[in-house]
């Protein structure tokens, strides 16, 4: 059995069964979000159609407030940096002096912008033609549009050094002077999944519809990332931090059913993409958390990483739907994506495990992580502590007995 | 048999709790049949038949006669009754931006009283890269502007700017809805549609509340305030869809058929057909538009509005309304809540019932989402008046999406188990992520910890009830009490509300409070509940809480005169005594301490009239307020003596 973007068709369960809570393990073009903030700025525009390793926006960790100066003649004054001559009609500060256009990496971008120019009602943020003169207009100065300074601006410039320029956004007008938030340092992102750009505006965020299939997690944190899925054999359910070495750099890993802060550690260390896993503790978050600060603060390029707990916070094993349907994906690409916490395929098809309609899974409680399948219903029945709660018969996997468990603690997988 | 069914659903749409009750017109007045709940993944038509099956199975003739039928069609009664609706809104972040320190930490209260979740800044604390951050994150859905009637010299200076980065962020996000409270509201001509270029400093010298050097009040008669009197303005278009009628026609969305009380001329509400809301209106009360629809959980869309799409409201200074803050704290209220929020439906039916049952009233409802702890009390000639204070917190959640220090704190200290801080963390985030999860054995001792430490948050957030008296009714509602032992929910009270006085002790169990505070007619409401009163409260008993009981080997003695019978025990000080009284009684107690206490008032001997209940009479001999070791070990023990006094399955 596959899911394409037709859902399957849903075998007819009984109404006991059905008042189990189910858990989707597939969602169809999913959106996904990436918050900007001030000094901050989209790369592509709404209807754009992007792949995987496409930059996507820029970020200015360090953005700054800087008064701009007064711009009621935006229209006609001269770039605001006198000490490099004007190229000319063709040229614009804002792309001219993007490290992202230095680096060159804005020429996947060219044709995709050229064509978003064409399209009405559409503002691309740089729109250069490879040739040939400028035939775009200075934009009006409004809050979010991007903007580019010199150094004069920043305190008294220094001989012999080449003098820093800053790039932001602008925030606000006040007593006739904008301000901006504006940075030296500014980080591309690209994005790590394909998809068509629904919003995106500086400052604030960009909305990508993903195309493709999704697995929806419970926690996911880190940077968005992207690499080739491996399915290592776990011991007990588990992953040795051991296991996580250089062979798997760029990989993102299925690491059990928790991940230890020396896992984290071990695979940022190791250039690991990404771990999976069942659950995650919200101290290792933290750790995760404060790892990334400091990367960020050493000013260090880092590989994007995020890790994805599929259940929660408690230790549980994957569900064994899910693992088998990750290790048939084992060595395609796949993503993590936090906001929402997702696991992107790009597998066109994604090939799903053969499981009765009857199958579920303790997700909470004593049994929890256990599977087996429903047998009956028996109401509400008096458990631990004098509680009455809606119960139901089960059969574990391995256990010879029948357990009578709350249907509340129990889940049902649907595709 | 009449042509008309003569019962309607009640149902409460809680985040994690669906509930469902039939009312029915029986013996002459509306009586409450049957009631169920459910985890809200459960379809609610599933759960309306298995009611409907249950009645069917008692009392197939008065089913009969409540659908108006001849013979029994549970997907057709269904289908036809009317269902009388509540929901719990998500929760929605607020910006709140203040000229100083001290003006922020007032909106910021005045918002957590209203039920948002806030993120605050002040311009002398912060930059403007950081306070336009907060308003950038597409977390937030509004933005609070606030100042005094007149601002003085602390935030006056800073308001244009904070005014002019305001506009712009809603050029940047025309989503954004805009409150601009006190003497803030002189810069509304920023946010009219069409961003003129004026900055905030040319809208104040424009009103002639700033100097020509920039500088505030040296102006002509430094004026804001006067030019800035408060009102309330909506200038946004209002949603009609979600002006919905709550009781409404299950088939076919049309109007439902008037549903008759006693009286037989007056219709309940009847109609489901949105009512057009002009486009612009000037009030004189205060009012707020209705709440955007709430964004979905995983996927979100761009909103797409134009420039011009910005909603500006006008509201009262923080310190208007009695007590201070209360009219803000309305609007704010109007602007977060959908029409027919159930946490807002709590504490307009507990005010009716305060009038119905001419008692002071406390509720407090502890969800998924936030609490509610709200007091209502008759006043005046009479007792035709009812005052009203309430506060919904988001931060009183059982399970907070981002839980503070703060909140681990209070969860530990009310845990009768050992939990390291990180432990604690992650299994109230699992409660979040699965609120039925673990709903027995040690998952039910931790549910009872973290409701706890909920219902802590909301005492604090009330403080004005602290000076209090003890209220003649307190009622505990809210999806985790409701799965809690009775007793256990008694003890909880008594364990948070540490006032000397008697009380009568309840719990919403069927959960009606909320779908009956939708009724929008406070007549209405107030004879429905007139009938349900003796049905929709499940009584726990009464509560008798003396003050300032001296340590020693007695304190006193307690005899009950009921009917036929009289008993006697002994009072020992730090206790918690029951005494079995079953529901439905009514007895007197008479109290004889060794020392003078505080118990309303300063004596010895008292004699009160006390109701029983689920769990009989508690006696409260602890000190007022509690004392408990810092000790996390005593502490423990201490509170695991007490629990399990009063529930002993615990161990099973």
């Amino acid at each position: 059995m596959k899911a394409v973007k037709t859902l399957p068709r849903v075998p007819e369960i009984s109404p006991e069964l059905a008042r189990i809570p189910t858990r989707r393990i597939l969602v169809f073009s999913p959106v996904i979000r990436y918050q900007l903030g001030p000094g901050d700025r989209a790369l592509v525009a709404p209807g754009d159609h992007i792949v995987p390793g496409m930059p996507i926006l820029e970020r200015t960790p360090d953005a700054e407030l800087i008064e701009v100066g007064r711009m009621e003649n935006w229209e006609t004054r001269k770039p605001e940096n006198s000490d490099k001559p004007e190229k000319g009609p063709g040229t614009v500060a804002d792309e001219r002096l993007s490290p992202l256009w230095k680096e060159e990496r804005l020429e996947a971008a060219v044709a995709r912008q050229a064509q978003a120019a064409r399209l009405a009602g559409r503002e691309p943020m740089a729109v250069r033609t490879p040739a040939g003169p400028r035939v775009e207009r200075r934009r009006p100065p409004v809050p979010g549009k991007w903007w580019i300074g010199g150094g004069d601006r920043r305190g008294k410039p220094e001989r012999g050094r080449p003098q820093p320029r800053v790039g932001g956004t602008l925030l606000f007008e006040s007593e006739g002077r904008w301000r901006a938030a504006a940075g030296e340092r500014h980080e591309v992102v690209q994005s790590p999944v394909a998809g068509v750009i629904l919003s995106a505006r500086n400052a604030v965020d960009v909305t990508i519809e993903v195309v493709g299939a999704a697995m929806p997690g419970a926690i996911a944190a880190g940077e968005p990332s992207r690499g080739y899925l491996d399915v290592p054999r776990l011991t007990d359910g588990e992953l040795w931090a051991s296991a996580l070495d250089v062979g798997r750099a760029g990989a993102v890993v299925v690491a059990g059913s928790r991940i230890s802060g020396q896992a984290i550690s071990r695979a940022r260390a190791m250039s690991i993409r990404g771990l999976i896993a069942g659950s995650v503790g919200e101290g290792e978050l933290r750790d995760l958390e404060a790892s990334s600060i400091r990367q960020k603060a050493s000013l260090a390029p880092s590989v994007p990483f995020a890790l994805i707990a599929l259940d929660g916070h408690g230790r549980r094993p994957i569900a064994t739907p899910i693992l088998a349907m990750l290790a048939a994906l084992a060595g395609r690409e796949v993503a993590i994506v936090t906001d929402p916490a997702l696991l992107v395929f790009d597998a066109a098809e994604v090939p799903l495990p053969e499981m009765p309609p009857d199958w579920i899974r303790a997700r909470s409680g004593s049994h929890a992580g256990q599977e087996g399948r429903w047998l009956s219903s028996v109401g509400m029945y008096r458990f631990r502590g004098g509680l009455y709660l809606e119960g139901a018969v089960v059969r574990f996997v391995d256990d010879e007995e029948t357990s009578i468990v709350p249907v509340a603690d129990l889940e049902r997988f649907v595709f | 048999m009449s042509s008309k069914p003569r019962a309607f659903f009640a149902l409460d749409f809680g985040s994690a709790t669906t509930s469902a009750a039939v009312l029915g017109h029986v013996g002459g007045r509306w009586r409450l049949i049957s009631h169920t709940t459910a985890p809200s993944h459960v379809d609610v038509d599933d759960t309306l038949a298995r009611l409907l099956t249950q009645i069917e199975a008692t009392d197939p003739e008065m089913l009969r006669e409540m659908g108006a039928v001849e013979t029994i069609d549970i997907p057709g009664l269904i289908a036809g009754w009317a269902r009388l609706e509540a929901r719990t809104t998500p929760q929605r972040h607020l910006a709140v931006l203040g000229g100083s320190r001290r003006q922020r930490k007032r909106l910021e209260t005045t918002a957590l009283r209203a039920g948002w979740l806030v993120t605050g800044g002040s311009a002398d604390e912060d930059g403007p890269v950081a306070l336009s951050r907060l308003l950038m994150s597409t977390d937030v859905s509004a933005v609070l502007l606030g100042a005094d009637h007149s601002p003085a010299g602390d935030e006056k200076r800073h308001l244009p700017d904070l005014a002019a980065l305001l506009a712009a962020a809603t050029r940047s996000r025309p989503e954004l809805t805009v409150v601009l409270a006190g003497g803030a509201a002189v810069y509304e001509s920023l946010f009219s549609g069409v961003f003129d270029g004026r900055t905030g400093r040319d809208v104040a010298m424009d009103q002639g509340v700033v100097g020509m050097d920039g500088v505030f009040g040296d102006g002509p008669g430094d004026a804001i305030g006067d030019k800035a009197a408060p009102q309330t303005k909506k200038v946004s278009k209002r949603p009609a869809a979600n002006e919905a009628s709550e009781l409404t026609d299950a088939a076919d969305g049309r109007a439902a058929e008037a549903m008759l009380d006693e009286g037989g001329s007056e219709p309940y509400i009847v109609s489901n057909i949105p009512t057009p809301m002009p486009v612009e209106e000037v009030a004189p009360v205060v009012t707020a538009p209705a709440p955007k629809p709430p964004a979905a959980a995983v996927a979100f869309r761009a909103v797409e509005a134009s420039p011009i799409d910005i909603h500006v409201l006008l509201a009262p200074d923080p310190e208007a309304g009695h007590p201070a803050g209360s009219s803000l704290q309305q609007v704010l209220e109007g602007l977060r809540a959908l029409p027919n929020d159930s946490r807002l439906g709590v504490a307009r039916s507990v005010a009716s019932l305060a009038y119905v049952l001419d008692r002071s009233i406390e509720v407090v409802e502890v969800g998924l989402q936030g609490g509610l702890s709200a007091r209502s009390q008759p006043f005046g000639q009479g007792h035709a008046t009812i005052v009203s204070s309430r506060a919904c917190l988001a931060d009183a959640s059982f399970a907070p999406g981002t839980p503070s220090e703060e909140v681990i704190d209070g969860l530990l200290a009310w845990s009768t188990v050992s939990l390291d801080r990180h432990k604690a963390m992650d299994r109230l985030n699992d409660l979040r992520l699965a609120p039925w999860g673990e709903a027995d054995g040690e998952g039910a001792i931790f549910r009872l910890a973290a409701a706890k430490a909920a219902f802590g948050r909301l005492v604090e957030a009330m403080p004005e009830l602290a000076a209090a008296e003890m209220p003649e009714l307190m009622i505990a509602a809210g999806g985790i009490f409701a799965s809690l032992p009775p007793s256990v929910v008694a003890l909880a009270m008594a364990d948070l509300v540490r006032r000397p006085g008697v009380s009568q002790l309840a719990v919403d169990e069927a959960r009606l409070l909320a779908p009956l505070g939708v009724i929008e007619d406070e007549g209405e409401r107030r004879r429905l509940l007139a009938n349900l009163a003796d049905d929709i409260l499940l009584p726990l008993g009464s509560l008798i809480m003396p003050a300032g009981v001296k340590a020693g080997r007695s304190a006193g003695h307690l005899r009950i005169k009921g009917v036929a019978t009289i008993s006697e025990i002994e009072l020992h000080p730090g206790a918690v005594q029951v005494v079995d009284l079953p529901p439905g009684r009514a007895a007197r107690a008479d109290l004889d301490f060794r020392d003078a206490v505080r118990l309303g008032k300063r004596g010895r001997h008292f004699s009160v009239d006390v109701g029983g209940g689920m769990c009989g009479l508690l006696v409260d001999l602890r000190d007022v307020p509690m004392r408990i070791s810092d000790r996390p070990d005593s502490r423990r023990a201490a509170l695991d003596a007490w629990q399990r006094g009063m529930w002993p399955e615990v161990d099973e």
